[in-house]
């Protein structure tokens, strides 16, 4: 065998026009069944979910057993979305819940942008005195394990923002403005725009405030949908923060905390919290699959987070 | 607390100051100058996040360390007050005496030594699975992915359903097929821990075969051609060059899927809760104490253990794994 292939090599010279040995027809089949197999293993909680939000008790309980529970109610098309009209009236407000969901993401985002693309931009661009002990405080966040700085978190929110009423609503939306990492992952990237966009603008007038969101933020577009990404991803996907902070005040909530007061509602079916578990889903995934480059990208700088 | 925040805070800014002045002088001595109104431009952009990197970043790593050596209580912030080593000595003293701090250490072990290997384990074997030019692997790749883009909670919630004890559940349904009488998982608490580790497995391993996967493009194609020319079969390839290649990030993996797995909480809060409270994590201990026995100080002395055993663990795995510097 190793005699053939240096014999092949010495006639072909170059490597790369030796072909691989071409797999056999039964590899392949084998390969794509079992292929199928487990992506069926992995999927069938999701096709459950989906199949079952769309369906009474009765009817779960009659395609219990057969095929049939992880295909939709297509049988009785005219109510296949039933339960989420139901999810969606004031009984549980699920509409409600995606909007707070919703609004405390995109006021993060836009916070998150400016609060940490203005540092970042002062770092990278401007020359002050005293840059150094921003730089080292930046590294020393970064460096430092945070493994439950949750509890103090809590505590200081208490006792700064008061977390009763409305104004609890702070405490979701200004600890997640914040990320070193984001000032980072900024600071890298501004770094790398060359000085001459800054120079000109400046020459034609413009003041600092208006380079940045003129000249800086247009150039830097990859690097704040990344960090919009992430930031929708965190805040939405959040259970744990909302829930302690919170609290019992029930038009606030997000949608994966009102999840449990989904749960425990007094009529409520499997239908029913499967359709509610969709509708928290569902923007998560879309947003997976639109911004899947900066996904990627971002998986790329995360292994900086060490 | 005020008081303690302002103190660090003037300490901050003490420090700052000296970092200033001594930029400020060494500027003049190399007969430099700062643009004055440039420089006050520039605090001015950098105070919002310095203001809430102090109160949301700073304040909690530092109070973090510091709550553990005080009897804060949650509805008596005001009335704090130093006690040096008691809380620890009354963590011990729970492990010592098998109270619920013992069983959660012990769920929380079972978890991670659990969901460890089979997360990356399996991670690995998709991204093997995923990683040839064979038409359609993309698919496979989505359908692997998939649960990643379910959040914790719904995860939870949806094996909670599919794991539910009476006849109509999705388990019960399957094992019904071989004829196995119906069971309630997650109310059995010897096999209710080992369903959150599928669970858990199940929604993360996506993520983790993702990052392989981009590992595994990295590793150059000459060196597969050199070991078949020497004659390594399937295996030996493996073993002898992807998983030297694959090392920095199996160090990364393995020490993000730990952490992440010692601070497990929301899917047995979630799923179990209600059924067991024998079933509880260390997170899960942790949250109770501060917020049904308001004990702050208490709780954060268990963090502080925590985040040391967790610490120390991480710096063996790396040398164990041996991680370059990068």
């Amino acid at each position: 065998m190793r005699e053939k292939r240096v014999r092949e090599l010495i006639q072909n010279e170059d490597v790369k026009i030796v072909k691989k040995p071409s797999k056999s027809i039964y590899g392949k089949i084998i390969y794509y069944i079992a292929g199928i197999c487990i992506s069926l293993i992995f999927i069938f909680p999701i096709l459950y979910m989906l199949a079952a939000s769309t369906k009474t008790m009765e009817e779960i309980a009659r395609d219990a057993g057969s095929i049939m529970m992880f295909i939709p109610n297509f049988s009785n098309f005219g109510h296949i979305l039933d339960n989420y009209k139901e999810i969606f009236n004031e009984d549980y407000n699920v509409g409600r819940y995606a909007l707070n969901s919703l609004i405390y993401a995109l006021i993060t985002i836009v916070l998150n942008v400016l609060i940490n693309g203005l540092a970042a931009y002062a770092i990278s661009k401007l020359r002050f005195p005293g840059k150094r002990f921003f730089n080292f405080i930046i590294m020393f966040l970064i460096i430092v394990p945070v493994e439950s700085s949750i509890i103090p978190l809590y505590t200081i929110c208490k006792q700064l923002l008061g977390l009763s009423g409305k104004l609890s609503v702070l405490a979701i939306i200004m600890p997640a403005s914040i990320s070193i990492f984001n000032i980072f992952l900024f600071v890298q990237f501004f770094s790398s725009i060359p000085k001459e966009f800054e120079e000109a603008a400046r020459m034609d007038g413009a003041n600092t405030l208006k380079i940045f969101f003129k000249v800086i933020l247009p150039l830097s577009k990859p690097i704040i949908a990344t960090v919009a990404v992430f930031c929708f991803i965190g805040v939405w996907n959040d259970y744990l923060w909302p829930k302690m902070v919170l609290g019992t005040n029930e038009d606030m909530l997000p949608i994966q905390t009102a999840l449990t007061t989904i749960q425990t509602a007094d009529d409520v079916t499997t239908g029913k919290i499967m359709a509610s578990l969709v509708v928290t889903t569902i923007p998560i995934f879309a947003v997976y699959v639109a911004a899947q480059k900066y996904i990627v990208k971002g998986f790329g700088t995360g292994g900086l987070k060490l | 607390m005020l008081v303690s925040a302002l103190i660090i805070f003037a300490v901050f800014l003490l420090i700052f100051g000296l970092v200033v002045f001594f930029d400020v002088r060494k500027a003049k001595k190399h007969n430099q100058k700062y643009h004055f109104g440039r420089a006050v431009t520039a605090f001015l952009l950098l105070l919002p996040a310095t203001l809430f990197a102090f109160f949301f970043v700073l304040l909690p790593i530092l109070y973090s360390l510091g709550y553990g050596f005080t009897d804060y209580y949650l509805t008596k912030p005001n009335a704090t007050e130093f006690v040096g080593f008691d809380n620890f000595k009354a963590a011990f003293e729970e492990i010592a005496e098998g109270g619920d701090l013992a069983k959660a250490i012990k769920n929380t072990a079972i978890f991670v030594v659990v969901v460890v290997p089979l997360q990356i384990g399996l991670a690995l074997l998709l991204a093997l699975f995923c990683n040839n030019k064979n038409r359609g692997t993309v698919i496979f790749k989505v359908c692997f992915f998939a649960p990643v883009t379910v959040s914790l909670a719904v995860t939870a919630y949806l094996w909670k359903e599919i794991l539910t004890g009476s006849e109509t559940g999705l388990m019960n349904q399957f094992l019904a097929l071989f004829g196995i009488p119906a069971q309630d998982f997650l109310r059995n608490d010897d096999t209710a821990m080992l369903w959150i580790v599928v669970a858990s497995a199940w929604q993360g391993c996506g993520f983790q075969m993702l990052i392989f996967l981009s590992a595994l493009t990295g590793i150059r194609k000459e060196l597969y051609e050199a070991a078949r020319m020497d004659g390594c079969n399937a295996f030996q390839r493996f073993l002898r060059v992807t998983l030297p290649g694959l090392k920095p990030t199996l160090v990364y993996i393995v020490i993000t899927v730990f952490i992440g797995a010692c601070r497990i909480m929301v899917q047995p809060y979630l799923m179990i809760n209600v059924y067991a409270d024998r079933n509880i994590t260390i997170s899960y201990y942790m949250y109770e104490q501060v917020f049904t026995s308001y004990r702050v100080g208490y709780s954060s002395a268990v963090a502080f253990l925590m985040t040391i055993f967790i610490g120390t663990i991480t710096l063996i795995q790396r040398k164990f794994l041996g991680e370059k510097k990068r």
